[in-house]
């Protein structure tokens, strides 16, 4: 076995998944390969535990010693299987466990302590190593969490806060090397190959008056565009510079007061009990029926589309922001009382951050129906913006114009939604680090 | 150890605080106009420094008791004293919470969303008696001193159930109570981490002498750690048989063996086995 194929094995092994490659040679140059037929020992329970092993090929049993509470003590390891951890537990010196080959097995084996040493080099990656580690003997072996609780930890200071950036350019390049991205291409490009038959080549009866593929996208793409708006035109971008700017300023507003109004409805019953039926009264009412109204309200085209995709978004933030702070665990608020916090702290310290998950959901809910009513209102009013674009080439008989203005909501409105959640996920390690525990 | 916990340890040698007096304390819940009564002129004295554990069958009213000591419920009749100083009584059915008595709670109740050591520095934090960078120090000194160095900076929910319910005793400990009220921490812990626990808490207790009020349904539990169990009768909760065990303290591991652990196991479990017999039967929701 070669230097590669030891660091490909690494790489399929849950605890070595996400080492960077330099490191994986280095853990690589630690390996040492061996073979062993049906039925061989590879340790007692009980031995001195020096290495760690990897299946290579075959198949070997791990059956870990009564006592140990494992809820599942006998597994099955198969290739990329790690076993032999006790040799990483900072208190472990013996085997917990029996293993047997049932076929012809090959393994590499690492020395724990020399794998550790390599960590306290680069402490960071070794946590990282090490956490895998502790979820795979809990999750995996089912040993409990303090036997886990046992993997070396190395540095003082663990990951600092402001890792917001860093944890998503990691997320970024482990889902680059994940088949989730070929998966996306393949659902684009299904999608795009059933317009383009339908449309262009069965010419199916229905599709007739339908604009093609090819024919929005020349005309997309087209430095004289027949219709008028292509990206090389100047209007293109003023239309959606319109648009973004309608929605963020109706955003904010929904944000800044949508927020702490649900954060009162949750927290005061007495304020709830005036507030909470009217808001529920008002809620259902779809934002079309307000056109009339925000139009003889408002002066000017500008507001009124700004106003109608002010009031979803705002209910959909309130709402969401109020179940937040309904959810909290009523231990935290009794903890915090315990502890000397006055109502006003508890609110700062407990209700705010503990609805923070509801309210993160909430905006993007908020921020999905804003381009929702957005495009409803510039249909009915103004001049400028996607939805106006989309209403006019329709008019106008500018079909490809029209598909030009629906994708291009498709992309901003994504683009939108993900900038709300990465806002989320910087707002709040806490979670993502808990939920990347989990595995999710 | 730091200067300042020598200190506080001190301070708590020379005059011992936190006896709680129980005086024929009555609770009746009213939600739809059929009166339950939770808790029966319940009367219990609780010297200070004592572990006094609280045995009684899920859902038997023992949680009620300890939220009415906490400040959580009012009471509907009866006293609760701490140090001859009135809690609750007729004039005023609800006590004030507050960091002399400080619940563990039975799920944990670290803030998810803080590190570890701002959940610990929480207390003084709010009640802003000392300077940020004291309260960090002590923070950080007590952590150390409870085997938590190293996870000051992680957030509750990377570190083990074991490690986090350490945290919060910490936590608790850091605002110097005179009670600590656990209300069953333990019971979501497999037997093996429970066995450390048990240790980790004693470890703590000798360090720092409080009043323990311990809720739990685990006799094993009850008579490795307490100075006294009360056997509790299932509802209306009512002290039933109070049991001095006699073991002396410091206390480890090699308890479970001896002779009159045994005696002491089997003098109660058919006690509290009757009371979960009447609870089963009468169909209570575990709570």
């Amino acid at each position: 076995m070669d230097q590669n194929q030891t660091v490909a094995l690494l790489k399929r092994s849950m605890p070595f998944q996400t080492v960077p490659s330099d490191m994986l040679d280095a853990i690589a140059k630690l390996a040492r390969y061996e073979s062993y037929a049906r039925g061989d020992v590879i340790y007692h329970q009980g031995d001195f535990a020096d290495d760690v092993y990897i299946v290579s090929s075959g198949t070997v049993q791990h059956t870990l010693g009564i006592g140990f509470q494992a809820t599942h003590p006998e597994k099955i390891l198969h290739s990329g299987d790690v076993f032999g951890w006790a040799a990483v537990l900072d208190n472990q010196r013996s085997r917990l466990a029996k293993t047997v080959c049932m076929e012809r097995t090959e393994l590499i084996r690492i020395n724990g302590e020399e794998l550790i040493n390599l960590f306290r080099a680069s402490p960071e990656t070794g946590d990282i190593v090490m956490s895998r580690f502790a979820t795979m003997i809990n999750k995996e072996y089912t040993m409990p969490e303090e036997v886990a609780g046992h993997v070396p930890h190395f540095t003082q200071v663990p990951v600092t806060m402001a890792t917001g950036l860093t944890l998503t350019m990691f997320r970024l390049s482990q889902w680059l090397k994940s088949p989730k991205p070929y998966l996306m291409f393949t659902g684009f490009g299904i999608l795009l190959a059933t317009w383009y038959f339908t449309v262009e080549v069965w010419k199916l009866p229905r599709f007739v008056d339908m604009p093609g593929l090819t024919v929005v996208m020349k005309e997309w793409f087209s430095k004289d565009p027949v219709y008028g708006l292509s990206i090389y035109t100047p209007e293109y971008y003023q239309h959606i510079w319109v648009s973004v700017r309608r929605i963020l300023i109706a955003f904010f507003l929904a944000t800044v007061l949508g927020v702490p109004l649900g954060l009162f409805l949750g927290w005061s019953k007495t304020f709830r009990e005036y507030v909470f039926p009217v808001f529920e009264t008002l809620r259902p009412i779809p934002i079309l029926a307000w056109v009339p109204l925000a139009i003889l309200m408002f002066q000017g085209s500008e507001t009124p589309v700004i106003y109608l995709t002010f009031l979803a978004s705002f209910y959909a933030t309130a709402l969401n922001t109020m179940l937040g702070v309904e959810t909290i665990d009523e231990s935290y608020s009794r903890a915090a009382a315990c502890l000397g916090a006055s109502k006003w702290q508890t609110f700062k310290e407990v209700i705010v951050p503990g609805a923070m998950p509801f309210m993160f959901t909430g905006l993007q809910i908020s921020i999905g129906v804003a381009w929702f009513s957005l495009v409803a209102g510039e249909m009915v009013s103004g001049e400028f913006g996607l939805g106006y674009v989309i209403n006019t080439s329709y008019t106008m008989v500018r079909y490809p114009t029209i598909v030009i203005g629906m994708i291009t909501l498709g992309i901003v409105g994504y683009t939108s939604s993900a900038l709300v959640r990465m806002a989320g996920d910087y707002m709040m390690q806490w979670r993502v680090r808990e939920l990347a525990l989990g595995g999710r | 150890m730091s200067a300042v916990l020598q200190k506080s340890a001190k301070a708590e040698k020379g005059a011992l605080k936190g006896a709680i007096r129980i005086e024929d304390v009555v609770k009746i819940y009213d939600p739809e106009g059929a009166a339950v009564m939770a808790v029966d002129h319940c009367s219990l004295d609780i010297p200070a420094g004592e572990i006094c554990m609280i045995v009684g069958p899920s859902g038997c009213g023992k949680t009620t008791l300890l939220n009415a000591i906490a400040g959580f419920h009012s009471i509907s009749s009866g006293k609760i004293f701490l140090d001859d100083e009135l809690l609750c009584g007729p004039e005023k059915p609800m006590a004030q919470p507050g960091s002399d008595r400080i619940v563990v709670f039975q799920n944990g109740a670290l803030f998810p969303w803080k590190s570890n050591l701002d959940n610990v520095a929480f207390g003084p934090l709010m009640q802003g008696k000392l300077g940020k960078k004291e309260i960090y120090d002590k923070a950080r000194s007590m952590m150390a001193d409870a085997g938590l160095s190293g996870t000051e900076h992680n957030f509750p929910g990377e570190v083990s159930s074991g490690l986090r319910r350490r945290v919060e005793i910490v936590r608790a400990l850091m605002n110097e109570p005179k009670v600590l009220l656990f209300d069953e921490p333990y019971r979501a812990l497999d037997s093996l981490t429970k066995s450390v626990m048990h240790e980790a808490l004693l470890e703590i207790y000798y360090k720092n002498k409080v009043t323990i009020f311990f809720i739990t349904h685990d006799l094993e539990e009850a008579i490795f750690l307490g100075h006294r169990l009360v056997i509790m009768s299932s509802r209306p909760c009512k002290p039933k048989k109070i049991i001095d065990v006699d073991i002396p303290h410091p206390r480890d591991y090699s308890v479970l063996t001896s002779t009159r652990y045994r005696q002491l196991m089997d003098e109660t479990i058919e006690l509290v086995h009757e009371e979960a017999k009447k609870a089963f039967s009468a169909g209570e929701k575990e709570g």
